[in-house]
Order: structure tokens, then sequence, then C-alpha cells
């Protein structure tokens, strides 16, 4: 009974006082019911979505293991002949930016193309031609319309239904050469894999064929002809996006599951709190309706 | 004939990896086949505008009986 009239007593009192162009209507108890089971159905929701990202998690980690293996043979030849220090200037710079199609997964996205946005004006991408290729439609939406819209020259979709498979990289990488983009180095930006709760932006840097010829160490290859060096610097390129598409992928999963998990939390203690509050409505109803009989039959 | 100049090296060794797994038996062969479905869609950009999106690997169409 006194929260009913506390409330609308307060307001009167401290009415000269009120901002709102329009009295903040006063919840009625059909209203708190029905919010309380849209919360609660929304909590349906992201419990079994919570329920299906941790299923998966496990085969995409163990995806990941195999995948960042490949990356790592991978790098063996780069570091081998040095090319970080190859005498080849870098003047292109191609960027992929793997992610996926789908939300609900917290800052995935927004991590990769921001870390890919800030090496571009701030980083290694300065003074120099860049080109990105966007992996996912989130990551496209950001970068298109960001201020590197204009580098975006492709960008592909379908991404991240399923763990990624080898051929899926080796596509990409055949359309990114078959439409003639020229790059003196790539530089993959992934979300790379640091715990189940975290994860963070990461490059993985490959050198074009003619940085590679031009490294220091690559000589200590015994190369016949020229054909080797060229088809060696296509299979990295697909190595190289294969690998940060099945990280990416596992980073994602979990960064599914964790963000879904705390909007599970936060549906319950909401519903908790707006079950409380019908409670003490429902009760203070109750006690008017009382006190009402009491008074009418008093005046009999 | 060789494959270079026609093919890029993705390509070449795409289109081995699937007479590979044609060759598997029947068992192995439907496991690896769904590894080789590949079911992207790309399109290019040009100062911010994109082409409508294609498939990279356009799909079958089913033959209706």
């Amino acid at each position: 009974m006194s929260a009913v009239f506390g409330r609308a007593a307060l307001r009167q009192v401290a009415g000269a006082r009120s901002f709102s162009s329009s009295p903040a209507p006063q919840a009625t108890l059909r209203e708190l019911e029905m919010r309380i089971k849209s919360v609660g159905n929304i909590g349906k929701i992201t419990k079994s979505m919570k329920m299906v990202a941790a299923s998966r998690l496990a085969r995409a980690q163990n995806s990941m293991k195999y995948a960042k293996a490949y990356g790592a043979a991978n790098n063996a030849v780069f570091e081998q002949s040095e090319a970080a220090k190859s005498e080849a200037k870098v003047e292109k710079i191609l960027y992929i930016v793997t992610s996926s199609d789908r939300g609900l997964c917290g800052g995935i996205h927004s991590s990769v193309a921001k870390a890919a946005k800030k090496d571009i004006e701030q980083g290694e991408g300065v003074g120099k031609e860049v080109t990105i290729v966007a992996l996912g439609d989130k990551p496209k939406q950001q970068l298109v319309r960001g201020s590197v819209g204009n580098d975006v020259a492709l960008s592909f979709n379908q991404i991240g239904r399923a763990v990624p498979t080898f051929n899926d990289a080796l596509a990409i990488a055949d359309k990114i050469e078959s439409e003639g983009i020229n790059f003196d180095k790539i530089k993959v930006v992934y979300n790379k894999f640091v715990t189940v709760i975290s994860y963070e932006a990461a490059f993985i840097e490959i050198y074009s064929n003619k940085a590679l010829a031009a490294s220091p160490s690559f000589a200590a290859y015994e190369v016949e002809g020229d054909e080797l060096s060229g088809d060696l610097a296509s299979f990295s390129m697909a190595n190289a996006i294969y690998a940060g598409l099945v990280e990416g992928y596992a980073s994602e999963i979990s960064a599914r599951r964790n963000a879904m998990e705390n909007a599970s939390k936060n549906a319950e203690e909401m519903i908790s709190k707006l079950q409380m509050s019908f409670n003490r409505m429902r009760q203070a109803a109750i006690t008017n309706e009382l006190v009402d009989i009491i008074t009418g039959a008093s005046a009999l | 004939m060789s494959w270079r100049g026609t093919l890029t090296f993705n390509k070449y060794i795409s289109i081995a990896a699937r007479a590979t797994r044609s060759a598997l038996k029947e068992e192995q062969r439907a496991i690896a086949d769904k590894r080789g479905t590949v079911t992207l869609k790309w399109q290019t950009w040009k100062e911010g505008k994109g082409t409508v999106a294609e498939w990279v690997v356009p799909p079958v169409e089913e033959a209706h009986k």
C-alpha cells in the first residue's frame, strides 16, 4: 500500500522539480507479467545458443591445433631465408581480414576490423599502397563504411557456418591471384585464440615471390627455376588464410559462448528483479482491496 | 601442355585434390566430399561500391523428376 501511495505522493510533492514532459506510466500488473514472460523466452534462446556454441567449441579447437601446425610449417621457409630482411622494397601491402557473417559473438568482428584499420593508418600501412580483402559480411560492413572503404577490393561471405576447410582457403587464394591483385607482402588479420575466455587480434605475415627471392638466406635453398618460388608463395598465401580462418572460427565460437552465457545470466537477474516487484505490486493491490472492503463494511 | 599460365598453383592443387577424393572408396569418399565442397560467395569492390555477390562454385541444379 505504501508503495503505490508513496510514489504518487512523492511525485506530487516534488512536482515542481519534475523534468519529464509526460509522467512515467506506472507499470500495471499485466505489463509486468508480459515483460517477465518475454525476458524468460529470451533467456531460453540465449541458453540454447550457449549450449550449441559450447558443443562446437571442442571440434573447433581440435581443427585449430592442426591448422596452426600448417601455419607454423609455412613460416619455416620465411624464417630460414630471413625474408623479413629482404632487400626487395615493400610498397604494396594486402590485408586479408578474416572473420565471419554472423553476430551475437561479442567484439570479434570489430576487433579484427579495428586492428586492420590501425595498422593501415598508423602502423606498417602508412605511405604504402594498401588493398583489403574482407572474409565475412561483418568485417566487410565495418571496413567499407570506414575511412579505408576505398581500399577494399574483394569480399567473400558464407563464411563461419562450419569449420573452414583448406579447400575454402584455396578458393579464396585462387580468386585473389586471378583478380590480379598486386602485393609485396600479405598480412592476414585474424583473432588469435588466447584462452577459452579471451582472444586478441593478430597478424600472419606472408612475403611475395619477389620478396622471397631477394631474401638474404634464400640462396641456401637450391631452387631450380623461378616457378617453384612462385608456387611456394601461392601455397603460403592459402596456408596463411586457412590458419587465420580456422583460429578465427575457434575464437568466434568461444566468444559466442561467453556472450550468450552473460546474456543468460543477465536475463535471469532481470527476471528475479521483475518477479520481486511483481509480487510487491500484487500484494499492494490485494491490501488496497482489503482496506476498501473493511472501510466500506465499517460505514454500514 | 602445362597448366602454367592458365591456372594458378592453388587452382591446380585443388583440382588434384578433387581427383584424389574421387578415387577413394565409397565410405571414405562420402566423408572426404564434405571437405571438398566450397560454398563461398564473392564480390568485387570499387571505391566503396560492390557488385552483386556470386557463388565461387555455382551450385549444381538438382535434376527434377
